[in-house]
């Protein structure tokens, strides 16, 4: 991993047309200002991990537990 | 060819029903070949199933049936990962999760799974919306649905491209 010093207000680019920006410190907090071309996909890592794990739970549904919703739905 | 399932026992698919995923699904991205199948003993629910690990199997149900303005907007790497130009069909599906009191199920609406008809080529997309849930609570908005469309069977949607995956059918068990 390539690893770089940015005091507040520097910036980082990423290409020609990505530029990451240091908006404001905080103590442990840093708040990231990016400017990106419309297409490029930019999510808190969070995000991925939550999907990952919706996925992993979602692949231990036994069939009854689906069977199951048809009846309720209709209850 | 023959597909093992740990859910529906041993299934006869055609290989033209393959979905093929060139990065997996996210957590899963060693599994490529999926297929998608009914269960004889549901009316509700597809499965996601796993071509080469029995044991891997999601239910999915298009996003329609629970968010009926639904809007797909697939960034511009999505579409080149999936070879998928302007005008080309696709279909998509929320992955669901269905813990053992099913009134709490819940739709992953942020990242469906969208699948290139003509080329079967399929990807995990991660929508940019930050609106879209990845835990959205789906009963009570099917139920709804059920009671509007008493009808309109949940596998059947005219909301959607109809021209659809064939393996939509479990042989006989």
């Amino acid at each position: 991993m390539l690893v770089l010093t940015r005091k507040l207000g520097e910036s980082i680019a990423i290409d020609d047309n990505i530029k990451i920006t240091v908006v404001q410190i905080k103590g442990k907090q840093v708040r990231l200002g990016i400017q990106a071309p419309k297409d490029t996909k930019i999510h808190r890592e969070e995000v991925y991990l939550a999907i990952q794990d919706q996925n992993k739970q979602s692949v231990d549904t036994p069939s009854d537990n689906a069977r199951r919703v048809a009846k309720l739905l209709k209850s | 060819m023959t597909v093992q399932t740990s859910r529906f026992g041993q299934i006869e698919i055609q290989e033209t029903d393959v979905l093929f995923f060139p990065e997996g699904l996210l957590g899963f991205s060693e599994l490529r070949h999926f297929v998608l199948l009914e269960d004889p003993q549901d009316e509700i629910f597809v499965w996601l199933q796993s071509t080469e690990t029995p044991a891997i199997a999601f239910p999915v149900l298009e996003p329609e049936f629970f968010v009926p303005n639904y809007k797909l907007t697939l960034a511009k790497n999505d579409l080149e990962a999936m070879g998928l130009k302007a005008q080309e069909k696709v279909r998509s599906f929320s992955i669901i999760t269905i813990p053992d009191d099913a009134k709490l199920m819940t739709a992953n609406l942020k990242a469906p799974i969208v699948i290139h008809l003509s080329s079967r080529v399929s990807r995990q997309c991660v929508l940019q919306d930050n609106h879209l849930a990845i835990r959205e609570p789906i009963f009570t908005s099917l139920q709804q649905r059920l009671v509007q469309m008493p009808n309109q069977k949940f596998r059947e949607t005219s909301a959607t491209e109809k021209s659809v995956p064939q393996a939509l059918s479990l042989a006989e068990l």
